[in-house]
């Protein structure tokens, strides 16, 4: 029942035959009663004949049979009979008004079967696209609703081809068509797509490729085209159904667009849930590691402050077992921060504040580290406050400073300076190493990669990851290069508007 | 250097940390209660006289803050906070509902030394607040709303010297961004926090020898600053 090609409902000659008999018929049952029955009444009957032609078998058949019923009343009913003669001229207006009495019954009687026949259709048609509409709402794929579409076209003896517009302005190939388009059609369907307006190429008709394309409109875009292959050469055939076409098409498109959100929507779903999982590994592993080593540093530390009965050699025993803990500890920590920072977004908590600032921290934070090295700061006064976010921007500087450090002569200065650039600021870090090697100057700044294959020097390779990490995240960028006696890490820091500050009274 | 009368109450969940911050507390002469729950830490605050709390802030039983939150609400007693580096927002928190300072871990004896005699300095000086304070080759006169700097006066604006003297009573403590913008801009100027840095500057180059790295106008990262004399 459901797309079922509709039978043809007329058979002309079928019915202009039967239209024929049933005349014989009334004419053949009425002439035994031809002397009991007056004649108007005999008129009657068939003018009823007449009517009931018209309501079963249309219209052409009843015209026929209303000058058939004529001809048989004359030939049969007025004297003088079997003739065609007339003998009182009176009949000839009782054939004309019958004549005109049957044309006009034919006439209404087959245009009320015309309307019934329309009404019946136009209430097929709903149901079947309530039909199509129920189950493409319930589509779970693309091959789904082209199917459907297919299916209730098919019954309209139209073959149909679906092409989903992809994110670059082109269209796919038809999803699950047994229809391959050509190039001619491919163009055609672009052109529509590009327009957002129907294309028709009406002479191409019954060459069996498709000859009319539908954009597939939906609330927020064109998903995509609807293209149509008749499978006859009647082009008044496709006309007749050019508004079950165009419902199908905006069905279809509304299914795509829901498919497209829902999808989309799971993916944001598992995007976070990604997300909450990570942070959630992220805080466990960063505190079981963190709980032992803070208690490994806080009992060997309280060794190495030499409480009574210890001796000196215990104490400095203790004292190394507290710094190795705290290299662990740092070393964890930038494993984790490269994960942290690694994750889709890094969170910068960015103010507007000193680059000074900045400096003073970490070089306070460094002072064991540097021991007695000589500090050669270079920054300039009144620098323009900067955009940064100063946890992540101490790192950096503290990353770099405890570079310096471990891979130059003790005793040799570490210089750090800062000057503005263009349209950003340049800090470099330098010490009076060895340098880079000079074929690995971009690859150091990628994790796990360090300068020297050979050092024994402790460090996995993070620390400059982690600060490229941070330093791009502000938008910056940062480079390593090699001087003469030593080398430096430079790194950019974009200069914006700050806003202005105030002053008060004096 | 503190009495035996000292007291000092650790609130936290892990027995051996909480095992080497009492065995440090009681080197200094401190008596050291231990609690491995916010309730239980609570309970003993309630009962006996503590003079110092040492938090975690990740207890099991119930958020580090929310424990503040009511000590606040009937006790004066200096909180130290202890926390995880990459942990900002939480010391900021703790900060702002009532603590005092903060230890980020792993930390040493010291360290933890340090703060707590900072701490119990801070609570015992409370009551002479009008004293010139002295820190370097500055004196701050809050009497007299005078500064000098080896014996000459140093010229500061309104509320250069404002925010100085809110530093000063502050001493020991960690002052959070919030704290010093509402206590020298007011409220509703926490979105201005350029202003704190370029004042501190300025109180810097005014004060300090190397202003660049300073010696008692401290930067906490991300959270604030201390003032150490």
């Amino acid at each position: 029942m459901f797309f079922e090609p509709k039978p043809k409902s007329f058979r002309p000659v079928a019915h202009y035959a039967l239209a024929m008999a049933v005349c014989v018929l009334t004419t053949a049952a009425t002439l035994p009663l031809r002397s009991l029955l007056d004649l108007a009444n005999i008129v009657m009957l068939f003018l009823l004949t007449v009517f009931l032609v018209a309501t079963r078998l249309g219209r052409g058949p009843a015209v026929m049979a209303a000058f058939l019923s004529v001809a048989l009343f004359d030939f049969f009913f007025v004297p003088p009979h079997l003739s065609f003669d007339v003998a009182d001229v009176q009949y000839l207006v009782t054939f004309a008004v019958m004549l005109a009495v049957g044309l006009f019954t034919a006439h209404l009687a087959s245009r009320l079967g015309e309307r019934t026949e329309q009404a019946l259709q136009s209430a097929r048609e709903t149901q079947d696209l309530y039909e199509v509409a129920c189950e493409m709402a319930g589509a779970l794929s693309l091959d789904q609703v082209s199917d459907t579409a297919r299916r209730f076209l098919a019954g309209h003896d139209i073959d149909a081809s679906i092409l989903i517009a992809a994110g670059d302005g082109k269209l796919n190939m038809p999803v699950n068509g047994d229809h391959r388009l050509g190039s001619i059609e491919h163009s055609f369907a672009q052109s529509a797509y590009r327009r957002n307006e129907i294309v028709e190429a009406d002479s191409l008709a019954g060459t069996g490729i498709a000859v009319a394309f539908f954009p597939l409109r939906a609330p927020n875009s064109v998903r995509g085209i609807l293209a149509i292959t008749p499978r006859t050469d009647d082009t008044t055939m496709l006309r007749a159904s050019r508004q079950a076409i165009e419902a199908i098409a905006s069905l279809v498109a509304l299914a795509i667009e829901r498919l497209h959100y829902a999808e989309a929507a799971r993916r944001a779903d598992l995007q976070i849930a990604d997300e909450r999982l990570r942070t959630s590994i992220l805080s466990s592993l960063s505190h079981d590691l963190r709980t032992p080593l803070t208690t490994l540093v806080g009992l060997a530390d309280s060794l190495a402050q030499m409480p009574p009965g210890h001796t000196a050699d215990t104490a400095e025993t203790a004292a190394i077992i507290r710094d190795q803990a705290r290299a662990m500890y740092r070393l964890i920590s930038n494993l984790l921060d490269m994960a942290r920072l690694k994750g889709e977004k890094t969170p910068l908590r960015c103010e507007w504040q000193t680059f000074e600032e900045i400096v003073g921290s970490s070089l306070r934070l460094m002072t064991a580290a540097m021991g007695s090295r000589p500090v050669a700061l270079d920054l300039p006064m009144n620098l323009p406050l900067l955009y940064f976010d100063a946890v992540l921007m101490e790192r950096v500087l503290v990353n770099l400073l405890e570079n310096a450090i471990k891979y130059s002569p003790d005793g040799t200065p570490i210089e750090l300076a800062a000057h503005i650039e263009a349209d950003a600021l340049r800090v470099s870090v330098c010490n009076a190493g060895v340098g880079f090697p000079p074929d690995s100057l971009d690859q150091i700044f990628e994790m796990f990669v360090r300068g020297r294959d050979e050092s024994n020097l402790p460090g996995v390779g993070l620390g400059l990851a982690i600060c490229k990490a941070i330093v791009t995240a502000h938008g910056g960028d940062i480079r390593a290069k090699n001087r003469p006696g030593g080398c430096c890490v430079c790194f950019t820091l974009p200069l914006g508007t700050p806003p202005p500050i105030e002053e008060d009274a004096t | 250097m503190s009495d035996a009368a000292t007291a000092v109450l650790v609130v936290e969940d892990e027995p051996q940390i909480r095992r080497f911050v009492c065995n440090a507390l009681r080197d200094d002469q401190c008596q050291a209660l231990e609690a491995g729950t916010a309730t239980g830490g609570l309970e003993i605050v309630a009962r006996e006289p503590v003079h110092l709390v040492i938090l975690d802030l990740g207890l099991p039983d119930r958020d580090g803050i929310s424990f503040i939150r009511d000590l606040r609400n009937w006790s004066a007693v200096p909180i130290l906070v202890l926390s995880a580096r990459s942990a900002e927002q939480d010391k900021i928190e703790a900060l702002d509902t009532g603590a005092d300072d903060y230890l980020t871990k792993p930390f040493g004896v010291g360290e933890l030394r340090a703060r707590v005699r900072a701490l119990l300095r801070r609570q015992q000086q409370r009551v002479d607040a009008g004293a010139v304070h002295v820190f370097g080759d500055v004196a701050v006169d809050l009497s007299r709303r005078i500064v000098t700097r080896a014996g000459a006066e140093v010229h500061l604006t309104q509320r250069e010297y404002h925010l100085l003297a809110v530093m000063v009573a502050n001493t020991g403590r960690v002052m959070t961004q919030r704290y010093l913008m509402n206590q020298v801009w007011g409220p509703g100027h926490s979105q201005d926090s350029h202003y704190l840095r370029v004042y501190v500057g300025r109180l810097r180059q005014k004060l300090e020898a190397d202003p660049t790295q300073p010696h008692y106008i401290l930067t906490e990262t991300g959270i604030g600053y201390r003032f150490q004399p």
